[in-house]
């Protein structure tokens, strides 16, 4: 077989953790295919939106995409389920789930839908932030409105709480913040500081409602087109990069953390989250009496330790 | 060879006389089916072209502009506007200029600028005896000041794809003294051509008819109010602002002006439908376009080709502003934002030059970009504005790029232009 | 150039038809305009007067701009309104000029067309998923994409049509 050019997708700028990792990959599939398998990387979102992207892998237009399964979700449904709020008990319980049955079914959904998931990237948790006070118990966020990314799990869970659901385009956020458009939003730790929205929200309360992880996707086509030989390669070397990217990932959330801090940020440890979980309940009868088939799942994560 | 598709089908549609709209369409797509990728992919990318949320205002701004010309208000404001300056020579397209740059610190959109100041002013100007060309390339060009007077949409951008370690609002702040500079040099064109043209001034009507001019005009000039005390107060976004304009024009020109019938609103309805679809089939076209030129990596093989010449720092940055302005002409801003600043950033970081000034430079140097030929979404809204056709509105418009080169050429080479206010409030 | 009230019947019927659509496109659009200014005013209505952001109204802004622009856009090839650039075009001889009309029209027709088949795969590709918070199928969002396709199709045939008769009334754009 002659020489292959692969084109991936990735929505980081240079030197994000998943950027860093994203080029390692195309490295060590390289090295480890005999250079009979190259990948163009496009870094920086230059393709296009995340979901327009997926699509494009889907369709095969892009063979390879570092995606988060937040937008995987209104397309299988099984990946939706990582959306359900507090679903994991923190990361790590999230990579024992991905690593066992849990992240086999969720690959299964998605496998179905044109998209076979190689590694799982690490996304950290996201917590509230805003500019009024420290949230400690849902009673705070009543009446907040809250900026939330378009999905019916995250508005149900902003409803449940008391507050005001807000859908907003990213680059809107920033000053709608600054300006009290919105109060507050929530994000992960490099995320509340590459974008600056800890200069207009000082507050980050660790509520860690939603560990959503990432996913390095290939073309389930083009993957299942290749030798078992090479399918075995291109697998180990997302493994390896999906190990260098947990490890940068790390470093960058404590080294952004220690930046917003020393902005002036004011952080609280939340010292009991169970109010909020138990808030969820509505938000998790809603979906699945929705998603029926989907309740051994989430059983499964549920009881997984 | 498929750029060569690409580049060499656009030019044979467009000089045929195919829109050019869809001269980037049916380029963008015979490239894709050129290189064998899903053709059904170039039919995504013109549609996310357009589904972009901060493109949202532009209808608004189109139709409270069409609402406000057909409704009596820009009549009014344009009465008070001559009273108050009409006696310096070519002083509606000082009126122009200045009008962009407080409007355009409102919306932070020059497309946006152009709907809503260009829609009114670009008939008056003629009206009043002013060459439509004249007219659409004073428009034009200072429309651009709505991406370098804060807030912008595109610092967002550009703050995202530098890739954290900028602060936003002090990239807000840079860009005050930036954009009132181009501001400056644009009126400054404004009135030297003006002169050479023999526009005349109008007689100053005395301080009792400025008054009065002042009174009528009040109820319009209150929608900018609206528009900016609604966003700096938070009441709403500026999209949201759009929209309350709009609602707004329709308000006052009913119940205040009682200009606004039914034939009068349908016109306004009809007028502002067929602009904004041809701006947004131009944006949405352009979309495929783009994702073709990333896939050939243009932008990055541009760099390589322009490093390999010289490492003199001076020439660099000339460099860089040369191929800015060349990716400019041909491709949309958000899209080179996100492409540029990943790449140019580290080389202007190595010479030493600021971040904060270096997305001054990005911002003018694409924002030119949207004034000029083949690809110039500001241009083509303003020769649309204008009804004029791009040909004739370009062979006159040197002056005006001349006197944004000359802001641009300050502002790369004085670095306190962009530096002091931020220092100054924001050590 | 002949008077319209000189050609066959069917011919002037045809024309009545494309102006008709082209005229129901207008109300269409222009409904969809007030629409999208309508429900941006209830957005803000609704975080200050009720304290419940309407939470559907971005996605179905997105929506009513993709009927806009693209049933808007068909129009506009039906009326000329486009931009484009006509400087050859009026620089060379009536002869040469007839051929560059024709192949302009044919482009567009081409490309309408392919609008059409590959909005309507792309509309059938994402019907199953959907769009979030307003639970719609996502393929609505390619629909006005593929109807804007066709109609093009159907308004440059128009026009080839009319020029094959000798009934070509076009006049550049803001000649
Ligand atoms: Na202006
Ligand atoms: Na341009």
């Amino acid at each position: 077989a002659g020489a292959e050019t692969w084109r991936g997708w990735n929505i980081h700028v240079e030197g994000y953790p998943n950027t860093v990792a994203m080029d390692r990959f195309a490295e060590l599939l390289d090295e480890k295919t005999d250079g009979e398998i190259t990948l163009q990387m496009f870094h920086g979102g230059t393709l296009g939106s995340q979901p327009d992207a997926i699509e494009q892998v889907r369709l095969g237009g892009l063979a390879i995409g570092n995606f988060n399964l937040g937008p995987i979700g209104p397309i299988a449904p099984e990946a939706n389920v990582v959306s359900l709020p507090f679903i994991f008990k923190d990361v790590d319980h999230m990579f024992r789930v991905l690593n066992g049955e849990g992240g086999q079914m969720i690959s299964d959904g998605m496998e179905a839908k044109g998209l076979i998931p190689l590694a799982w990237y690490d996304a950290g948790a996201r917590s509230f932030y805003n500019g009024d006070k420290p949230i400690n118990a849902p009673d705070d966020v009543a009446g907040m409105k809250v900026r939330v990314m378009n999905n019916d799990l995250y508005s149900g869970m902003i409803s449940e709480l008391g507050g005001n659901p807000s859908p907003m385009a990213f680059a809107e956020v920033y000053q709608s913040l600054k300006t009290g458009v919105v109060d507050g939003a929530e994000n992960n730790w490099p995320s509340y500081e590459s974008t600056g929205h800890y200069e207009v929200a000082g507050y980050y309360s660790l509520s860690q409602h939603l560990i959503i992880p990432e996913c390095l996707c290939i073309n389930a086509d083009i993957f299942n087109g290749l030798s078992e030989e090479m399918q075995d390669a291109v697998t180990e070397a997302a493994q390896e990069s999906a190990a260098l990217q947990r490890d940068l990932w790390a470093e960058r959330e404590a080294s952004s953390r220690e930046t917003v801090e020393a902005a002036g940020v004011q952080t609280n440890e939340i010292a009991d989250k169970t109010p909020f979980a138990e808030a969820m309940a509505p938000v998790y009868e809603a979906y699945l009496s929705q998603n029926a088939d989907l309740r051994p799942l989430v059983e499964l994560i549920q009881s997984t330790d | 060879m498929g750029l060569l598709v690409l580049l060499g089908l656009f030019g044979v549609c467009v000089l045929i006389g195919v829109p050019v709209a869809f001269a980037l369409g049916i380029s963008a797509i015979a490239a894709f089916w050129y290189e064998g990728l899903p053709l059904m992919i170039g039919f995504q990318r013109i549609i996310s072209g357009i589904n972009v949320f901060s493109l949202m205002a532009i209808p608004f701004f189109i139709f409270a502009g069409e609402l406000m010309f057909h409704g009596g208000i820009a009549m009014r404001l344009v009465r008070f506007a001559s009273a108050a300056v009409g006696a310096v020579r070519g002083g509606l397209g000082i009126v122009n200029v200045f009008s962009s740059m407080l409007f355009g610190g409102i919306s932070g959109s020059a497309v946006a600028d152009i709907s809503a100041l260009g829609s009114i002013l670009v008939p008056v100007m003629k009206e009043k005896g002013y060459d439509a060309d004249y007219a659409v390339n004073v428009t034009v060009t200072s429309s651009i000041a709505g991406i370098i007077i804060p807030p912008s949409h595109n610092m967002i951008i550009f703050a995202i794809a530098a890739g954290g370690g900028i602060s936003i609002s002090k990239l807000f702040l840079a860009g005050v003294v930036p954009g009132v500079l181009m501001c400056l040099c644009l009126a400054l064109a404004a009135y030297l051509v003006a002169v050479r043209r023999g526009y005349r001034a109008e007689t100053f009507p005395g301080w009792v008819a400025l008054a009065l001019a002042f009174l009528g005009a009040l109820p319009g000039l209150m929608t900018a109010v609206i528009i900016v005390g609604g966003v700096l107060s938070g009441v709403f976004t500026v999209t949201e602002s759009g929209a309350f304009g709009a609602i707004y024009a329709f308000l006052v020109t009913l119940l205040v002006y009682r200009n606004i019938t039914w034939e009068n609103f349908r016109i306004a309805v009809r007028q502002s439908v067929r602009t904004t679809a041809m701006v947004m089939i131009l944006i949405a076209c352009a979309g495929a376009f783009a994702y073709m030129l990333t896939f050939y990596r243009v932008p990055s093989r541009t760099v390589e080709l322009m490093t390999g010449l010289t490492d003199n720092p001076i020439l660099i940055l000339l460099l860089i502003n040369l191929v800015l302005l060349v990716l400019g002409m041909i491709m949309d801003m958000a899209a080179l934002i996100l492409i540029c600043t990943p790449i140019f950033l580290p080389v202007a970081n190595s010479l030493g030059v600021d971040p904060y000034q270096f997305g001054m430079i990005l911002l003018v140097n694409l924002g030119l970009g949207l004034c000029t030929p083949p690809v110039g979404s500001c241009l083509f809204v303003g020769c649309a504005v204008g009804k004029l056709p791009m040909e004739k509105a370009v062979r006159t418009i040197w002056p005006f790029y001349f006197a944004i080169f000359l802001a641009l050429m300050l502002i790369t080479f004085v670095p306190a232009i962009s530096l002091t206010l931020p220092g100054l409030v924001d050590p | 150039m002949t008077d319209p009230d000189d050609s066959p019947r069917h011919l002037g019927a045809i024309d009545r038809t494309l102006d008709a659509i082209a005229a129901l496109c207008r109300i269409i659009t222009g409904v969809a305009l007030v629409a999208l200014t309508a429900i941006f005013g209830w957005l803000v209505f609704g975080r200050y007067v009720l304290n419940a952001t309407p939470t559907w109204v971005e996605q179905v802004a997105f929506l009513l701009v993709m009927v806009i622009a693209f049933l808007g856009a068909a129009v506009g090839v039906h009326e000329h309104t486009h931009l484009a650039v006509t400087a050859l075009r009026s620089a060379v001889p009536a002869r040469v000029r007839a051929v560059l009309v024709i192949a302009t029209d044919l482009a567009m027709a081409g490309f309408g067309a392919l609008m059409l088949l590959y909005g309507a795969r792309l509309t059938l590709f994402k019907w199953g998923s959907q769009i979030p918070l307003i639970g719609l199928p996502e393929g609505l969002r390619s629909l006005p994409l593929t109807v804007g396709g066709g109609l093009i199709l159907l308004f440059s045939l128009g026009h080839l049509l009319r020029r094959a008769q000798r009934r070509d009334l076009r006049r550049d754009t803001f000649e």
